[in-house]
């Protein structure tokens, strides 16, 4: 009994975690000055958070309820393969839009190609 | 304890939507709007499988799933929609 | 396994070694690599994704919990030696999912990475660093 209650305590932990890390990503999502680093701190909350919540969840279900989930597991690695992604493209798509970076940017090597190279009417 | 420490988690969760909720409603660019609507899917994710412990319950790895291809078609739909004007371009020249 | 009716994990494993011992001895004759080399490879490239994932997660976290924030963000131009598509959307894949860094667009012959860095004079060096590392551990998973 108090092992099943201490590997509990551990999955409780991890979600904790997990979810701790999507809050300090959400507080980025807010602070930080634009658009780009703001993708930032939302691609490290979805890989981070998600791959702890998840994980924990996946454990819970192997060692408490004794069932192996292969949806779960699929979930993972879905999220894995589809955030950076997705991140990608809208960046690529607010650039192309002409966002402004922040004031404080230090160095665009993009503007250039971009000049050259303009691939929307 | 377990179920106090997971209601604890549930609280952080429920800030951040809050806070992406903010940039929702805030975002000055079309893009942050999108990159935020991403975000949401993301949490919801976490959301769920924090419930399916709570409730001990497997009914919801579907939904986990269900909630991860939806939010990633719609932001890639957003995505190019945003950068060409349109989702599917008609009469592609190459 | 189907042959049998009741499927034991203890019959598969027997088998699946066995097969793998016969594979080996059989390697002189196939020209391709020996498929547990590769898998080796894929495990140790997804170890240092982890290792990468974790460490600079930290400084972005140590960047958004400052404070005031002083960062200088920029975007940088990143040369790739890695040709063909699929080992440059591994590269780029890598490089977005370590946060800190966000591939923004990559010429159209695949030549050139724009990456964009969190903070210039600090992370500039370790994007480069970890592009190094993954470089090599990807070529040694594509490449025979």
């Amino acid at each position: 009994m108090s092992e099943i209650n201490l590997i509990e305590l551990g999955i409780a932990i991890m979600v904790l975690v997990g979810t701790i890390f999507g809050f300090i990503s959400s507080i980025g999502f807010i602070r930080l000055p634009d658009i780009y680093n703001r993708a930032h701190a939302l691609s490290k909350s979805s890989t981070l958070s998600v791959l702890f919540v998840l994980l924990g969840t996946f454990l819970f279900f192997v060692m408490v309820e004794g069932y192996f989930s292969i949806k779960l597991f699929l979930g993972i690695f879905f999220v894995f393969l589809t955030a950076p992604v997705s991140t990608h493209v809208i960046c690529r798509s607010a650039y192309r839009c002409h966002v402004e970076l922040a004031p404080e940017s230090v160095q665009d090597d993009l503007k250039a190609f971009i000049d050259e190279y303009t691939c929307h009417p | 304890m377990i179920q106090w420490i997971l209601f604890f988690s549930l609280s952080f969760l429920t800030f951040s939507i809050l806070a992406t909720i903010y940039r929702l409603v805030k975002g000055p660019t079309a893009s942050e709007r999108v990159m935020a609507l991403d975000a949401l899917g993301i949490y919801l994710i976490s959301g769920v499988a924090i419930f399916s412990i709570l409730l001990k319950s497997r009914a919801f790895f579907e939904i986990i799933l269900l909630i991860g291809i939806l939010s990633f078609v719609g932001t890639i739909a957003l995505a190019r929609f945003l950068e060409r004007g349109a989702v599917f371009e008609r009469n592609q020249s190459d | 396994m189907f042959f049998l009716d009741n499927w034991s994990v203890l019959s598969f494993t027997s088998g699946y070694l066995i097969g793998l011992l016969i594979l080996f001895g059989l390697q002189r004759f196939i020209s391709s690599k020996y498929y547990l080399f590769t898998l080796l490879d894929v495990l140790k490239l997804f170890l240092i994704f982890i290792a990468e994932l974790f460490a600079s997660s930290i400084v972005v976290i140590g960047k958004i919990l400052q404070p005031r924030i002083t960062i200088k963000p920029g975007i940088l131009a990143l040369n790739t030696s890695l040709e063909g598509e699929v080992e440059v959307t591994l590269l780029a894949l890598l490089i977005t999912l370590t946060p800190g860094s966000v591939v923004i667009e990559i010429s159209p012959d695949n030549k050139v990475l724009y990456v964009h860095a969190m903070d210039i004079p600090e992370l500039s060096d370790g994007v480069r660093q970890s592009q190094i590392r993954f470089e090599k551990a990807i070529k040694r998973v594509t490449r025979p």
